[in-house]
């Protein structure tokens, strides 16, 4: 049986790059645009699940318009077509829940697949939020997904042990990294991606959100930073530390 | 002032429930059977429900007694399920939520709330009407009271999940959050077999191995829960010795919560170096043996 894969994709800037100023604060304006990692998963999965089944896979990006040339990349791994909402602002996982639901409502879908939680602001919320509004099952931080007829068979990568689990379709699906290793797509078809069509909308929902930013500043290390470069100098330094921290 | 505190792991109960005792009244959701350590932090209840990976289920019957006014908040530990909970909970009841929190206030009607940003590199304060909240682990350091809470069987409504097969996994059968000092190994160490020249100076000072999220995850050196970092175990050790781990943020905000940091590494310009309290630029190979000789005088 064939199914309508929808995969949401993150577009998130390089955090290795990110510098606070004096005042430690820090901003991503200007720094490079990249699939979030759990995406690139994500898409994998996609993928992989209408190769082996057939179907169709589509990509959806909430983001800003310099989020429009990424979804070139996710086409170049097998994404069939994609959209890209803009006026994603950023912080409150609720409203990225909501705009996100009112699109995939009004798409062909029988399964939803995203990353459990994403790299740069981790709230881990956005699957059960989703779910939460799209009335369907939630399946967490999975790494094996296999469907059949109506049904998906999932397993659970969880802390202390691994659960498989069955739902229903609609279903949504949150994955871990460790469910597969992201393709590296030929040239041929990174040409070809560049040509495809994206389509871009405005979200049609304003965002009311309640969530008020007091300040995002680095966190501040007290450490001592006592750095030695000779072993023979760092060595009782150390060991006087070890023995009254640990008597 | 009421609130829940959910965790499918009894073992962030503690933390998260002498947190919330500090606010009011407290009621504790886990799956049993019930320890006779989540008994002893004040809890007015503790509701058992038979599976937590019934996520659906769960978020229902929170959502309702939230809507009852049982309960003005609540504090999910931040696991897998708990997420999941968390965001079909916030969803159902349509209150808002904040995750990982590391430190929470009440501000009039409103919260103050402090969490990781841009995968650590920042600290966002937000404030908000929220209701519902995930607990980075170590948010206060747990107190017991001198009474035991009453244990109580919940039944779930119909849950769309079923659970087909549940398989513990392997594990050194250590609790790294739980350590006093740990030793943590990163790429610099090489291979596998090299782990024997760390154990004796681990013995010695009885520190647990732990490691950074590629020798636990992508080599296999070590078992999944010795994994420090955001994506792992979140320590607060009285002393954390990185060998061979760069300091990658992700593994930063894993043990920031460290008392004393010490860190050998080749590379003098590793970021672990800006994230320590003492640090020796050099081979973990060459070093650990003069610290452990130092440690038997």
């Amino acid at each position: 049986m064939a199914y309508n894969i929808i995969v949401l994709i993150k577009v998130i800037p390089d955090l290795e790059q990110i510098k606070p100023d004096q005042q430690g604060n820090v901003s991503t304006k200007n720094l490079p645009l990249r699939i979030e990692t759990l995406s690139e998963n994500s898409i994998e999965a996609a993928v992989q699940l209408r190769e082996k089944h057939g179907g169709k896979v589509t990509g959806i990006i909430f983001g800003t318009q310099e989020s429009v040339p990424i979804m070139k990349k996710a086409y170049a791994m097998g994404v069939d077509d994609g959209v890209v909402i803009t006026g994603y602002p950023g912080n409150d996982p609720k409203y990225t829940a909501a705009v996100l639901s009112s699109k995939i409502k009004v798409m062909p879908h029988d399964i939803i697949v995203l990353g459990n939680q994403s790299a740069d602001s981790y709230t881990g919320l956005l699957p059960g939020l989703l779910a939460g509004t799209l009335g369907y099952p939630l399946i967490g931080n999975a790494i094996s997904i296999v469907p059949a007829d109506r049904k998906v068979r999932v397993k659970k990568f969880l802390e202390n042990k691994n659960v498989e689990v069955e739902a229903p379709l609609p279903a949504v699906i949150s994955v871990a990294q460790e469910i597969n290793e992201p393709r590296l797509p030929p040239v041929m078809q990174i040409m070809a991606a560049g040509r495809k069509q994206i389509v871009t909308e405005v979200a049609s929902i304003s965002n009311k959100s309640s969530i008020k930013v007091l300040s995002n500043t680095a966190p501040k290390s007290e450490r001592r930073k006592m750095i030695f470069e000779k072993a023979e100098e760092g060595v009782p330094v150390i060991v006087k530390v070890l023995k009254e921290e640990l008597r | 002032m009421k609130s829940f505190v959910f965790s499918d792991d009894q073992s962030l109960v503690p933390a998260i429930a002498t947190f919330a005792r500090a606010l009011g009244d407290v009621d504790i959701y886990s799956s049993g059977p019930a320890s006779p350590a989540i008994k002893k932090y004040g809890a007015l209840k503790i509701y058992i429900v038979n599976d937590t990976n019934l996520t659906d289920s769960i978020a229902d019957l929170l959502a309702s007694r939230m809507s009852k006014g049982e309960y003005q908040f609540g504090f999910i530990a931040s696991t897998v399920n708990g997420r999941d909970v968390a965001g079909l909970l916030a969803s159902k009841s349509n209150a808002g939520s904040i995750a990982e929190i590391s430190s929470f206030e009440l501000a009039g009607s409103s919260t103050r709330t402090k969490r990781f940003f841009f995968g650590g590199k920042s600290i966002l304060e937000e404030e908000s009407s929220s209701r519902i909240f995930t607990v980075s682990p170590g948010i206060v350091e747990p107190r017991e009271v001198g009474t035991e809470s009453p244990v109580e069987q919940v039944s779930l409504s119909p849950s769309r999940i079923s659970v087909l097969s549940s398989e513990e996994k392997k594990s050194g059968g250590v609790d790294i959050e739980k350590a006093q000092a740990i030793v943590s190994i990163g790429r610099g160490l090489g291979n596998k077999d090299k782990l024997s020249a760390i154990e004796p100076f681990a013995s010695a000072i009885n520190a647990v191995i732990a490691g950074s999220r590629p020798v636990c995850l992508d080599y296999h050196w070590l078992s999944e829960d010795r994994q420090v970092g955001l994506s792992g175990r979140k320590v607060r050790p009285k002393v954390y010795i990185a060998l061979g781990i760069s300091g990658q943020i992700q593994h930063i905000a894993g043990m920031r919560g460290s008392k004393i940091v010490i860190a050998v590494n080749k590379d003098k310009t590793a970021p672990i170096f800006e994230e320590c309290d003492y640090g020796i630029v050099g081979d973990m190979f060459d070093v650990l043996p003069r610290l452990l000789d130092g440690m038997k005088k």
